[in-house]
C-alpha cells in the first residue's frame, strides 16, 4: 500500500515536471500586460485575454496563418513523400532477389551515420544551384525519403505471407500490383507509424529551414518563432500565443496516433 | 513491437505450377522500385557527405571561387580559440548523456511497476517529447529568466537561494541550463525505450530472486539493471550523438552566444552563414563528422551483438 503511494508520487512528480510548463505556456499567452511581467510572477492571470490569439495572428506581417500553412505544406507533403518512397524502396529490399541488394541495403542504412549539420553547407550550395534556396520545395527536398522509413516497412514486408504474394503473382499480378494491392493494405500500420514520426519531425525542424529561408512569408512556425522571440521579447503574450498554436496540431496528431508512435519509437530507436 | 531486426532474405519458396523463384523479377524491375529513394539519398547525402571532405581542403565564400588549400583549414583549426572552445563546450554538452540515462532509467522503472494509470502518466510524459525543440527553448528560455523567471522565484520563495540565479546569462552555468532542457525534452523518449527493454525480462526472474529473499530494490539493481545493459548502451549512443548536434535550444537560449560559448554546431552555423567561411567551417564539420561516426560505429558493433544473440 505504502509502495503503491510512494510510486504514484514519484509518477505525479514527474508529471509536474514535464506538464507544469505546458500549462504555464497556456497560462501565458492569455495574460494581461501587466502580469507579463509582474515579479513574484503570477502563474493565474488577473483576467482572461484570449483576444491575445487574434492579436498575435495580426501582430506580424504577414499573418500567423501563412506560418502555419507553411508549416502544414511542408509536413504534409514531406510525409507524403516518404510515405511513397520508402514504401516503394522498401519493396525490393525485402522480398525480390537481386544482384546487389546486399550493398544497397547497407548504404540505405548508412545514410543514418550522416547528420544533417554535418553536411549542410554542401547541402546548402547544391540547392543553391538547384535554385532551391527561399522556396519551400528547397526545405522539403533533402528530407523527402530516409533510410529509417524504408528500414520501418522492409521489416514490415517481411512478415506478410508469402502465399498472398504468390497467389497474386499466378493470377498475373505485375510487381507494381502486388506493391499496391497486397502490401501496402496489409501495411497500414507501419505506413502510419511512419507518417506520424516524418510528421513530428518535418513539423519541428528548424536547422535546415533556418538557413535557407531569407523572405519571411516563407517561415516555418518554428523559424517563425525564433525570429519572433527576438522581435517581440518585450512581448511574452505574442509569443506564447504563438507557440500554443505552434503545439497544438502536433499535439492533436500525437495524441489520436500515439499507439503508432510508440511502436515506431520501439521498432527502431534510430532517430535522436 | 515489429518483427525483429534480423530480417534477411526470406527463403525463396518454388511456386506451383513450376514458376520458381517467383520474387527474381526481371533485372531492371527492383531498381525501378528503388530509383526515387536512392536517388534522394545519393544526390542529398551522399553527394554532399563527399562534397564536404573536398569543401574542407578549399578556401571557399559564396563570392570568390573556391582555391584549394591543402590541409590549411585543419591547421588554422588548432590555433583557433573558437573552434577549441567549441570543441570543448561540445565534450561538456556529452554530460547530459548519464544524467539522462540515470533519469529516465528511474523513471521506466516507475513506468514498469503495473500500477494502474500508466498509459496517462505515459501520455504525459511525452508531452515535451512531441513539441518542437524550437517552443520547448522559448518556454524554458522564460522559465529560467534570470529576473521575471518563475524558476528563481520559487527557489526565492522555497529559501533554495539568496539571490536571483543567472541561469541563461553566465557560463559555464548557461552551458548546464540548456543541458537540462535536452534531458527534459528526451525523458519521455528514453524512458519508453527502457520500458520496453523493461518488459521483455522474463516474470520468473524476478519470481526466482524473490524467493532467494531478494528485496523488491535488489532485484531492482541486481536483475532488472544489469539485464537493461543492452539499452542503456544504445540510448548512450543515441543521446550523445544528439549532444554532438545540439543547435535548436542553444540558438533560442543563449542567441547571440560568444565564441566562448558555442557548441560545433553553432560555431559551423556562424562559420559558414554569417561569416560566409565555408571552406573553414566544412573542415570544422568534418571534425564533428569523425566525432559522430565513432559513436555510429559503436552503435553498429551493438546491433550486430543484439543479432548475433
Amino acid at each position: 500500500m505504502l509502495r503503491k503511494a510512494l510510486v504514484y508520487l514519484a509518477l505525479l512528480v514527474v508529471a509536474c515536471v514535464t506538464a507544469v510548463p505546458f500549462l504555464w505556456l497556456v497560462l501565458t499567452s492569455l495574460k494581461g500586460s501587466e502580469d507579463v511581467f509582474a515579479f513574484p510572477p503570477s502563474l493565474w492571470p488577473e483576467t482572461f485575454h484570449f483576444e491575445n490569439y487574434a492579436d498575435t495572428w495580426n501582430a506580424v506581417r504577414p499573418n500567423f496563418g501563412r506560418y502555419l500553412l507553411n508549416s502544414v505544406l511542408v509536413s504534409t507533403v514531406t510525409v507524403g513523400l516518404n510515405v511513397l518512397l520508402a514504401s516503394l524502396a522498401a519493396y525490393p529490399l525485402a522480398r525480390m532477389d537481386f544482384r546487389g541488394k546486399k550493398l544497397v541495403f547497407l548504404l540505405v542504412l548508412g545514410t543514418m551515420m550522416v547528420p544533417e549539420q554535418v553536411i549542410m553547407i554542401p547541402l546548402y550550395t547544391l540547392v543553391l544551384h538547384l535554385g532551391l534556396v527561399n522556396t519551400l520545395a528547397g526545405v522539403v527536398l533533402p528530407f523527402c525519403v530516409n533510410a529509417f522509413g524504408i528500414f520501418l516497412l522492409r521489416q514490415f514486408y517481411l512478415t506478410v505471407p508469402k502465399e498472398l504474394e504468390d497467389a497474386a503473382v499466378m493470377d498475373g499480378a505485375s510487381p507494381i500490383r502486388i506493391w499496391w494491392n497486397v502490401l501496402l493494405p496489409l501495411s497500414k500500420p507501419a505506413l502510419a507509424t511512419l507518417a506520424v514520426f516524418t510528421f513530428v519531425g518535418a513539423w519541428s525542424n528548424f536547422l535546415w529551414p533556418l538557413v535557407i529561408l531569407q523572405d519571411r512569408e516563407l517561415f516555418t512556425l518554428p523559424v517563425a518563432l525564433s525570429y519572433l522571440t527576438g522581435a517581440f521579447s518585450a512581448n511574452f503574450k505574442f509569443v506564447a500565443a504563438g507557440a500554443v498554436i505552434a503545439i497544438v496540431p502536433v499535439l492533436a496528431v500525437y495524441w489520436f496516433m500515439q499507439r503508432y508512435f510508440i511502436r515506431g519509437l520501439m521498432a527502431g530507436g534510430v532517430k535522436g | 513491437m515489429l518483427p525483429d531486426a534480423q530480417g534477411g532474405p526470406a527463403p525463396v519458396v518454388p511456386v506451383a505450377l513450376g514458376r520458381a523463384k517467383a520474387r527474381r523479377w526481371s533485372g531492371s524491375v527492383p531498381w525501378l522500385f528503388l530509383a526515387p529513394a536512392l536517388a534522394v539519398l545519393g544526390t542529398f547525402i551522399f553527394y554532399p557527405a563527399a562534397r564536404v571532405f573536398a569543401l574542407s581542403f578549399q578556401d571557399y565564400s559564396f563570392v570568390s571561387d573556391a582555391v584549394w588549400i591543402g590541409f590549411r583549414n585543419y591547421g588554422r583549426l588548432w590555433g583557433d580559440p573558437a573552434f577549441r572552445y567549441a570543441l570543448l563546450n561540445s565534450l561538456l554538452y556529452l554530460l547530459v548523456t548519464p544524467v539522462l540515462i540515470a533519469a529516465s532509467v528511474s523513471v521506466a522503472f516507475l513506468l514498469d511497476t503495473g500500477v494502474r494509470g500508466i498509459r496517462f502518466f505515459r501520455g504525459l510524459y511525452f508531452l515535451p517529447v512531441v513539441t518542437p525543440m524550437i517552443v520547448v527553448g522559448i518556454l524554458w528560455g522564460w522559465l529560467l529568466n534570470e529576473d521575471v523567471g518563475l524558476v528563481n522565484y520559487a527557489l526565492l520563495a522555497l529559501g533554495l537561494v539568496d539571490e536571483k540565479v543567472s541561469w541563461l546569462t553566465s557560463y559555464p552555468l548557461n552551458l548546464f541550463s540548456v543541458m537540462f532542457v535536452t534531458a527534459w525534452k528526451g525523458l519521455g523518449y528514453f524512458a519508453v525505450i527502457f520500458l520496453a527493454g523493461l518488459t521483455t525480462i522474463p516474470k520468473e526472474l524476478e519470481e526466482a530472486a524473490a524467493l532467494d529473499g531478494a528485496s523488491r530494490w535488489q532485484q531492482l539493481f541486481y536483475v532488472k539493471l544489469p539485464l537493461l545493459k543492452p539499452s542503456i548502451a544504445l540510448v548512450a549512443v543515441i543521446s550523445s550523438i544528439s549532444a554532438l548536434k545540439v543547435f535548436d535550444e542553444l540558438y533560442v537560449m543563449i542567441p547571440g552566444a560568444p565564441a566562448a560559448e558555442k557548441t560545433l554546431v553553432p560555431l559551423i552555423y556562424q562559420t559558414a552563414f554569417l561569416d560566409f567561411r565555408l571552406g573553414y567551417a566544412s573542415a570544422i564539420s568534418v571534425v564533428l563528422f569523425l566525432m559522430t561516426l565513432a559513436f555510429s560505429f559503436l552503435n553498429l558493433r551493438f546491433f550486430e551483438g543484439k543479432n548475433d544473440a
